[in-house]
């Protein structure tokens, strides 16, 4: 009994239309729909107890500042002041898009990243804003904007003599995470010019976060992104599985049916697949 | 029976290599900007489904039912990948 249900639901039998039940697509439905159960499950977790699922992170200000000097070296550029006027305006859309929920540059109250500047007292000629969330190290991150031809002409831009670094930990969406914000600026005028403190002043700045996470470099948080790919690549290698036992057992048996290409579905799944093991954790914007 | 379909339909299952090799590639070109690398992923989705249709066509056996499998895949495949990173 065991046994021939096995066969009718994993192996092409007469019994099946010589074709495994699993593989057909009143059953591949199913799974869809069971995958998109199991997401929307993840979702309500967030709802539900937000901050349990979250990316920790180790990105810190000095070392943002550093790396973007370091690609401005590279491009025979000099090097960007660090301003805390400008750190302060970073850190308030950091924690602004953590306050009303968003991830824009541009609030869904109309407030724009300029707002943040003027807001601050940072009179410029020319600004700019990069953003960055979910990422756990600093360096990924930067190699994330300089793959970006937008983001790295701002890391990259001649004409910005300033930098201000916002780094905040939050809960987004239910979800804890770090945001970092990149400020980049020339002061109206010389006498504008802020002093550039000796010591950079993360610390001081991130503690202000409404949300902060105090040392959430330590505390136990669930990767939803590491949950959902746990779960996906386990439906990827089931179903790629089936479709080489199916194929197996079509060629030994010799038989001819009416059906999709099983080298097709192999290659089409399998490289789906691999774009969903080897992606990366982390947005820009 | 992969094997000895591709070398019955070598110009079918190269083209299929190119779809997915273009798709691979751009994915990674995209790396951190999920618009596009969703796009991409439409983008391949369609292509596959495209290129079933194809081969079917030349091999002399599109049939509904066989649409529907590929359709079937397909969705599965999206909607893994879609809700998981965007």
């Amino acid at each position: 009994m065991v046994k021939r249900l096995w066969q009718h639901y994993f192996l092409p039998s007469e019994a099946n239309n010589h074709k495994a039940l699993l593989l057909q697509p009143a059953f591949i439905s199913l799974f869809i729909i069971g995958y998109l159960l199991n997401q929307s499950l993840i979702k309500a977790l967030t709802l539900i107890k937000p901050g349990v699922l979250g990316y920790s992170s180790e990105i810190t200000t000095q070392k943002v500042v550093d790396l973007t000097n370091q690609q401005r070296r590279a491009n025979q550029l000099p090097e960007l002041k660090y301003n805390s006027i400008l750190s302060q305006s970073a850190t308030k859309k950091a924690q602004d898009m953590f306050a009303n929920n968003y991830w824009a540059h541009n609030s869904p109250t109309g407030t724009s990243p300029w707002d943040f500047f003027q807001a601050e007292g940072y009179q410029y000629s020319i600004a700019g804003e990069n953003l960055a969330k979910d990422f756990y190290d600093t360096d990924s991150m930067m190699k994330a904007w300089m793959k970006s031809p937008t983001h790295r002409a701002n890391i990259v831009n001649p004409k910005y003599q300033e930098i201000g670094i916002g780094v905040v930990n939050g809960t987004l969406n239910g979800v804890k995470t770090t945001l970092v914000v990149q400020h980049f600026g020339t002061p109206l005028a010389a006498a504008d010019i802020p002093q550039t403190p000796k010591t950079y002043q993360t610390e001081e700045i991130t503690t202000q976060a409404k949300d902060l996470v105090a040392g959430s470099k330590k505390e136990l948080v669930i990767n939803p992104l590491a949950v959902s790919k746990f779960f996906g690549t386990a439906m990827f290698i089931f179903i790629l599985s089936l479709i080489v036992v199916d194929a197996y057992y079509t060629i030994k048996n010799q038989t001819f049916r009416l059906a999709g290409s099983s080298a097709g579905h192999i290659s089409f799944l399998l490289v789906i697949f691999l774009l969903l093991l080897f992606s990366r954790q982390g947005t820009i914007f | 029976m992969p094997l000895t379909e591709i070398k019955k339909h070598p110009y079918d299952f190269l083209l299929l290599a190119i779809i997915l090799l273009g798709a691979v590639i751009s994915f990674f070109i995209f790396s951190y900007e999920p618009h596009y690398q969703r796009r991409i992923i439409y983008l391949t989705s369609f292509a596959y489904l495209a290129w079933s249709l194809f081969h079917h066509y030349r091999k002399g056996d599109l049939h509904l039912s066989i649409i529907i499998e590929y359709l079937a895949l397909i969705l599965l495949a999206v909607v893994i990948t879609t809700s998981t990173l965007f």
